[in-house]
């Protein structure tokens, strides 16, 4: 069996990365991508552990996460559409009606 | 139970044809949902298996929640009358009412987490309402700190589930008592760095002015007073584990992000030329004397004070939060009557502070009740958040913080100064216009938000009183 510390080093280089990404990236969609890296490396830890542990809650609570990072997804989409209709662009640095 | 109520009549809300109709509809269901939580026997054991718990604290929030989202209905009814989409606004609303009651009545961190991603994507989709050019940046920017905060409160989620092996909040506490180490540090560090967010404390604030300007405004309403709200609660029940679990200086740190939150929210305040965007960064300072309350119960924690100064600090904070969301939500409501007034007239930047000149004669009722409501924000005796104020400020004294309580009187002094600003241009300007017919579903909302700011402020015993039985719940 692998043992857990190689799952939780996945997840957190996952997390680093997606943290990165959100940092660097000024694209919109690009930043939903890491979004959805940085939820599922939560999801990686709580399946992992759950499968260490003696019960099965952190599957359940990674059942959940996933449907509700669906949902999310699509609110994102949504607003990023909607935005793309009316800027006709999703560079987000483009996008700064707003400041200070 | 209310929660159930409330969905019927969201389903009910689906079939029905005439759409003017799902407002009051709403209101109902509101109103039926606000008597229940009042009324209700306070302290029923957990149910659904263990998950949710009716308790004093959680009663206190839903009692503000679903006020709050009954003068944003209120308001709705006028800004939304024969708008193709009502429908879709008062349901959204109360969605998002509904996670912000899951949220605080949950014991454990899946129904936490669920109640918050629910109202969370709810109040997404309503900074879009509009769907102009400032609604969609103010949810785009909404949109992504949002999920990042609540990706990151999940990952320290599942640390927290993977070192305790549960997701009970108290039994994690027990837990993570016995076993403190670096691992748990880091686990509670992005659980913290996930409500910062939502409760808009520095350095994780930036969404918050952005946000507030470019939604709706009634919108704003119900994210300055109501969501907000929902990160101090689940912040209560989580970071108040991490604070009598950690016996370590850290919460020096902590009286530093407050004192941060609330000099630059203050500071930020007095250059701005949109009242609604003002309104935003005092929303800010006022994350930050709420947090108080998180400063004063590490300092019992650490320096061994008596028990009762970190429930007065707790109390105290309730009811700030009590005044602040009835003060807020007015405050935002005549921000939209302007701003409705001023779209009318076919000018741009309804928010601009030019247009408030000579309110007093152009809406009366809408500047006066922008008086009363800044000086509540202000902490002017004898309206709500006074008293708030009063019991934070004085519990961080006796907790040995004075340097704190200090400078938080001295910012409240400081708000007054852009406060009064509004007022002056409201009452010494010349008006810029004819005098206008204010919209009955605003006036309304703002008569509501008037009298309970009034009757908060003028009989308090029994909010404080409530107020303490709630804090006595967090610290059992």
């Amino acid at each position: 069996m692998i043992p857990l510390v190689f799952y939780v080093l996945l997840a957190s280089a996952m997390f680093a990365i997606g943290l990165y990404g959100l940092l660097t990236q000024r694209n919109g969609i690009k930043l939903m991508m890491c979004i959805e890296i940085l939820l599922n490396s939560a999801i990686i830890n709580l399946v992992a552990f759950s499968a260490y542990l003696p019960n099965v809650n952190g599957q359940v609570f990674a059942l959940f996460a996933i449907a509700l990072a669906a949902a999310e997804a699509a609110i994102g989409f949504a607003i990023m559409i909607a935005l793309y209709r009316l800027y006709g662009t999703i560079e987000l640095d483009n996008i700064n009606a707003l400041r200070w | 139970m209310l929660t159930g109520l409330v969905m019927v009549m969201v389903l009910l809300g689906l079939r029905l044809k005439n759409k003017n109709i799902q407002g009051y509809l709403a209101l109902a269901g509101l109103a039926a949902a606000l008597l229940l939580a009042i009324g209700a026997d306070r302290t029923t054991g957990p149910i659904f298996f263990g998950t949710v718990e009716v308790d004093p604290l959680s009663q206190f929030f839903k009692v503000v929640f679903i006020s709050v989202s009954l003068i944003v209905v209120l308001a709705g009814l006028s800004r939304y009358k024969d708008s193709p989409a009502q429908d879709e606004f008062y349901i959204l609303l109360l969605l998002a009412t509904i996670g912000m009651m899951v949220v605080s009545s949950a014991v454990d961190l899946l129904t936490l987490w669920v109640g918050f991603e629910l109202a969370s994507l709810s109040t997404y989709a309503m900074a879009a309402f509009d769907r102009e050019r400032k609604n969609l940046e103010a949810a785009m920017k909404y949109f992504i700190f949002g999920s990042v905060s609540s990706a990151t409160m999940l990952f320290g989620f599942s640390l927290l589930y993977g070192l305790t092996g549960t997701t009970k909040i108290a039994e994690v506490a027990a837990a993570s008592m016995e076993m403190m180490g670096p691992a748990t540090l880091v686990a509670l560090l992005f659980v913290v760095a996930g409500f910062g967010f939502k409760m808009a404390l520095v350095p994780f604030h930036m969404w918050a002015p952005d946000t507030y300007e470019g939604s709706p405004t009634i919108v704003t309403a119900f994210l300055a007073a109501g969501s907000k709200k929902m990160g101090f609660v689940a912040a209560f029940k989580v970071i108040f584990i991490a604070l009598l679990a950690l016996r370590m200086e850290w919460f020096m740190a902590f009286a530093v992000l407050v004192a941060l939150t609330m000099t630059l929210g203050n500071i930020v305040a007095i250059w701005q030329n949109s009242v609604k965007r003002m309104l935003a960064y005092s929303s800010v300072a006022y994350a930050g004397y709420i947090a108080i309350a998180f400063v004063v119960v590490g300092a019992v924690n650490n320096g061994g004070f008596d028990i009762d100064v970190a429930l007065g600090g707790i109390a105290g904070s309730l009811m700030l939060i009590l005044g602040h969301a009835f003060s807020k939500a007015g405050a935002f409501i005549a921000v939209a009557v302007v701003g409705y007034m001023v779209l009318r007239e076919g000018k741009e930047n309804s928010d601009d502070i030019e247009h408030y000149a000579g309110l007093g004669r152009r809406a009366p009722i809408t500047a006066f009740c922008m008086l009363i409501f800044l000086f509540s924000l202000s902490g002017i005796p004898p309206m709500a958040v006074f008293w708030g104020k009063l019991m934070v400020f004085m519990s961080a004294i006796h907790a040995g913080l004075v340097w704190l309580a200090v400078l938080a009187v001295l910012n409240s002094a400081l708000s007054l100064a852009y406060y009064l600003r509004v007022i002056m241009y409201m009452y010494m300007k010349e008006p810029a216009g004819e005098k206008i017919l204010e919209p009955r579903g605003y006036v309304l909302a703002m008569v509501v938000a008037l009298v309970a700011v009034f009757y908060i402020g003028l009989f308090p015993q029994a909010f404080v009183d409530f107020a303490y039985s709630a804090a006595a719940v967090l610290l059992h």
